[in-house]
């Protein structure tokens, strides 16, 4: 391998990351549907010739880590030969290295000097692909075909050309076929500013130079994570959280996790998990894997670059068959947004036995994925929507959770309310942070919101997918859980807010699909809070103050919790 | 003693074939071990190596 000198090897690196925050502007700018340009809920990654992830950026850690294995799956499905410049090929299959059906890949070969030099990819949640449910989040699916139309790697897009008898299939079966040609669209206008920025780097380097540069950057990722792994203590370290119910049956549903490291390597062994649900909580391996990676990111330095060397000290076992690795054909799609996070934040939970100053608390772990879909009043046109809340983030060592931020696993953003009244038939009553629902600590627990809609429309379809509605956010080391979430319902001429199962029947308070809604109906969103980190009264009288004049903590629970004021 | 093979089900077929350590699905090329008459697919040898010093020792039977 050639030697290259530190400096160039860094400014290769920061070229590859660029190249990746370009193509994700571009997908911004682009795209049709709020998860895209609000939600920012899509991934952007470079890889070599052999499938190793070279490029990525701060994007969502759970596409970032099954970029891995949807774009390794596709190359070696399809076979190098059968890649042709202009090429671009989408893929979402579950049951082929995807981590859930909406998440959708398109990746195009960059070729320099007559060959395949490496990969631009993205992948991004397209926000309707038909299935069951208005918004292909079918909470009640119990397998993978009725959460939408699945695609093997095949091609979009060939020598340039569209492969139209595909695309009108993909078409034929999203409900809302405009969106998705828009947001597609956008996903492959960002390969091809990759690829011409790919090509500019090659054309500065040359393309031997730039492999083995990728290939030291790889190498150095994995050294580095070695390093990192190193510095905590060998053992064997445990830890369990579950979903509160799975959607189909009202049952909790465990992961747990052995999680052993021994000198520069750890092994994350979930096969004691549950076996796989009848509801669509389950995770591909591929998930699992992205979790536990995510974690020990968490845990680990922020400098080490991100590509496939830094996961390779990282071995995930898991059972076929289980919760954390569904078997054909199980659901799947909330296994992506809520196992995730779950599995990540027992990750934590179980290295916060050995690096105690370098863990947090458990956070919300829920995306409150909240789905609608109706014939939009003043246009006419039907529409769906994929909304998401932020819910609070565990407090740590040295500071207090976040408050109201999408789950770690996802990093995306909220959409402000007028784009979402914007769009869509809704009248927004109240967004704000809800008092006391940071689990109390040194350090506290980061917020969940309180949301509430009113229904503008004559009726509103709406599909839930939560947790930690009837479980909470875990504190560390004495501190407090953090505040439980829900989904209510007030129609209109009610007094009160109501659970769903009390308001419609369905068999999970917080995971339904298809509850139709009228004009003038009224929906709270409640995010969960974060757990607190440390003992409540060892946080700071001035903490303690500054949250009460924020309104974060009320002097009852100043006084309860943290024996404040008495 | 390993060998590599290759998944030989035709493009139509859904076949599913899971590693025997780490529970992932295989695409097409895949980590043959043969004892006696009992085969284990593996993703690579790496996989193997830590059925062997990881799995073996700890667990000793997959559950």
């Amino acid at each position: 391998m050639a030697t290259i000198d530190t400096v160039t090897l860094s400014v290769i690196n920061n070229a590859l990351i660029n190249i990746c925050r370009e193509m994700g502007t571009a997908m911004m700018r682009t795209s049709y549907s709020p998860i895209f340009n609000e939600g920012l809920d899509f991934s952007c990654v470079i890889f070599n010739r052999r499938g190793d992830m070279i490029g990525q950026a701060e994007f969502c850690p759970t596409m970032l880590g099954s970029a891995q294995y949807a774009v390794s799956w596709t190359i070696e499905e399809l076979g190098l030969e059968s890649f042709e410049p202009g090429d671009v090929v989408v893929h979402n299959d579950p049951y082929r290295g995807q981590c859930h059906m909406p998440e959708h890949m398109v990746l195009k070969p960059v070729f320099h000097d007559g060959e395949i030099w490496g990969f631009v990819a993205n992948i991004a949640h397209v926000g309707e692909i038909g299935g069951m449910a208005p918004g292909s989040f079918a909470a009640d699916a119990t397998e993978v075909y009725q959460e939408g139309l699945r695609l093997p790697p095949i091609k979009l897009i060939r020598r340039g050309e569209y492969v139209k008898d595909v695309w009108k299939i993909i078409l034929s079966n999203h409900r809302t076929p405009k969106t998705s040609w828009g947001d597609l669209h956008a996903m492959i206008g960002s390969l091809g500013i990759a690829e011409t920025r790919l090509l500019e780097l090659l054309d500065r380097y040359g393309g031997a130079y730039l492999t083995a540069a990728s290939d030291h950057l790889l190498d150095y990722s994995e050294r580095w994570m070695r390093e990192e792994i190193r510095s905590i203590p060998d053992g064997e370290y445990r830890a369990s959280d579950c979903m509160e119910d799975d959607g189909v049956t009202d049952q909790p549903v465990w992961i747990r996790l052995r999680l052993v490291v021994r000198d520069d390597e750890v092994i994350a062994d979930w096969t004691d998990s549950d076996p796989q649900a009848r509801g669509p909580v389950n995770a591909t391996f591929v998930v699992t894997a992205a979790a536990s990676y995510s974690g020990l990111l968490h845990l680990t330095s922020d400098d080490i670059p991100r590509n496939s060397g830094c996961y390779r000290p990282i071995r995930v076992v898991t059972r076929p068959g289980s919760v954390v690795n569904v078997r054909h054909p199980g659901p799947s799609v909330g296994g992506n947004t809520e196992t995730h996070p779950h599995i990540q934040n027992v990750v934590v939970a179980a290295l916060s036995q050995a690096i105690p100053e370098r863990a947090a608390a458990a956070e919300g772990a829920s995306g409150c994925n909240f789905l609608f879909a109706g014939v939009h009043p003043s246009t006419g046109e039907y529409y769906t929507n994929y909304h998401i809340d932020g819910s609070g983030w565990g407090g740590t060592a040295f500071h207090d959770g976040d408050s109201a931020m999408c789950p770690e696993n996802g990093n995306c953003r909220n959409t402000p309310v007028e784009v979402l009244e914007n769009k869509f038939p809704w009248r927004t009553l109240e967004y704000r942070l809800r008092p006391d629902s940071g689990g109390p600590g040194k350090f506290r627990g980061g917020l969940g919101s309180s949301r509430i809609l009113r229904v503008l429309a004559p009726e509103i379809t709406v599909n839930a997918l939560m947790d930690r509605t009837k479980t909470s956010a875990w504190g560390l080391f004495g501190g407090g859980k953090g505040g439980r979430g829900g989904i209510f319902v007030k129609k209109r001429g009610d007094t009160r807010f109501r659970t769903f199962s009390e308001a419609f029947g369905t068999v999970s308070d917080s995971k339904f699909t298809r509850v139709v809604l009228k004009e003038g109906d009224e929906v709270k969103i409640h995010s969960p809070g974060g757990g607190g980190y440390g003992r409540p009264a060892e946080r700071s009288a001035e903490a303690i103050e500054h949250d009460i004049r924020q309104g974060w903590v009320s002097r009852e629970a100043a006084r309860d919790l943290y024996g404040y004021g008495e | 003693m390993g060998s590599w093979r290759q998944n030989t089900a035709q493009w139509y077929e859904q076949t599913m074939l899971y590693c025997e350590l780490c529970g992932k699905i295989i695409p097409k090329k895949f980590w043959l071990v043969k004892e006696g008459s009992r085969e284990q697919i593996f993703c690579d040898p790496s996989c193997e190596r830590l059925y062997q010093d990881y799995w073996v020792p700890s667990r000793q039977t997959k559950a």
